[in-house]
């Protein structure tokens, strides 16, 4: 699942690819965006206007593959890296691939390197034909790969040869019984949904049932947290717990500055 | 008994700054040593104590009050108060906000810290 993993499904892929009668014309733009969120630098620095003009910044890009001439300049400017270039044209039995790489340390040319797809899998060998990182590119250097024909809905990355992916492993994101949730007075998830069953559902009473958000950190990391699990086991919106009495903030001072400044108002009263 | 991850201070003598980024360029101050429980550190004036600790592999800078759990670098922006040590005899000072000097004296501190 793409918004869990941010890993496209192959259908997800094969949509925004560009049909096979253009891919065998020559170079072109693959931008695999598929969120809709306010950003639109490729948009702008495509000089052929082969990006179609967004109606909202949040629209989604739409290449026209007639005006795309596949010069990678989108490439280096995408903020998520989401935009290759792929040209079939580039030889009998080889496609010239154009990846994003903000990784160091970049490879030569003449480098083989092993092309991964997009969960990280090695795909097959690949000549890096070309390193572009100029000025203009403000650190997100392009790389060509050389990959055979059959790869290129396939490879989307690469790393050094030899050297064997991490493992991709899904992290769970249900907290354990110790997962904490006040730093400052040692309370973990456990003892907080105790409290909340035994009927304490408010933040002040918890806190003064259990010394919570009592400590040095004054509540900025738990409270928060506790809002979240009692609107869980509440059913009701964050917005209509109270967040609690909040005192004005306090820092710890220390004694010398407080006798220096004691002492200033008795010099300033004789 | 919690069977949490105790990362020790083990690691220590090995360095885990990062030296080339692919993005980002690092300006180093100058050169400063203090001691941490006794042991000596390098780092720079303008990095702060914590962030020093930890990437001399000082990972472990301070406990929980009550039960002693081991408490790392947690928010860096001096929110948390996980990093609370006794820097030059003063307790209760947030270390990932205070900025390294030669020949300061860190020690780990244990509880609420004392003021006399």
């Amino acid at each position: 699942m793409l918004i869990n993993t941010g890993i496209p499904t192959k259908e997800q892929v094969l949509s925004v690819f560009p049909p096979a009668e253009r891919l065998e014309k020559g170079p072109v733009a693959v931008i695999e965006c598929f969120q809709r969120i306010p950003c639109n630098p490729c948009q702008t620095a495509c000089r052929r206007g082969a990006i179609k003009p967004f109606e909202d910044i949040s629209d989604l890009p739409v290449i026209d593959g007639d005006k795309c001439n596949g010069c990678g300049l989108c490439v280096s400017m995408c903020p998520g890296l989401a935009i290759m270039v792929v040209d079939m044209s580039y030889s009998k039995d080889k496609a010239l691939v154009k990846l994003p790489y903000e990784f160091a340390p970049l490879p030569k040319e003449g480098d083989t390197v092993t092309a991964l797809d997009r969960e990280g899998k090695p795909v097959c060998d690949a000549e890096v034909i070309k390193v572009l990182n100029t000025a203009a590119m403000d650190k997100t250097p392009v790389v060509s790969l050389a990959v055979d024909k059959e790869f290129i809905y396939g490879v989307r990355h690469f790393g050094s040869a030899g050297v064997p992916p991490a493992p991709y492993n899904e992290v769970s994101s249900q907290p354990d019984d110790i997962s904490i949730i006040c730093r400052c007075n040692d309370i973990d998830i456990k003892q907080l949904h105790d409290l909340i069953a035994q009927g304490f559902t408010s933040i002040d009473e918890i806190k003064r049932i259990s010394r919570l958000g009592m400590g040095p950190c004054q509540g900025r990391n738990c409270v928060p947290l506790v809002l979240a699990e009692l609107s869980c086991a509440m059913g009701k919106n964050v917005s209509e717990i109270s967040p609690g009495t909040y005192r004005p903030v306090t820092r710890s001072v220390s004694l010398a500055a407080i006798a220096a400044y004691s002492e200033s108002k008795e010099t300033l009263n004789e | 008994m919690y069977t949490y991850y105790i990362i020790k201070n083990s690691e220590r003598g090995i360095n885990l700054r990062i030296e080339a980024h692919p993005i980002l360029d690092f300006k180093r101050g100058n050169p400063v040593s203090f001691t941490f429980d006794g042991v000596r550190v390098e780092a720079c004036d303008n990095m702060t104590i914590a962030v020093a600790l930890h990437a001399a592999g000082f990972k472990g800078i301070s406990e929980s009050m009550l039960k002693k759990r081991p408490r790392g670098l947690f928010c860096a922006i001096g929110n948390c108060s996980s990093c609370m040590m006794v820097v030059d005899g003063v307790p209760n000072v947030r270390t990932c906000l205070e900025l390294c000097k030669d020949g300061m004296v860190v020690e780990t501190q244990r509880g609420k810290g004392a003021l006399i």
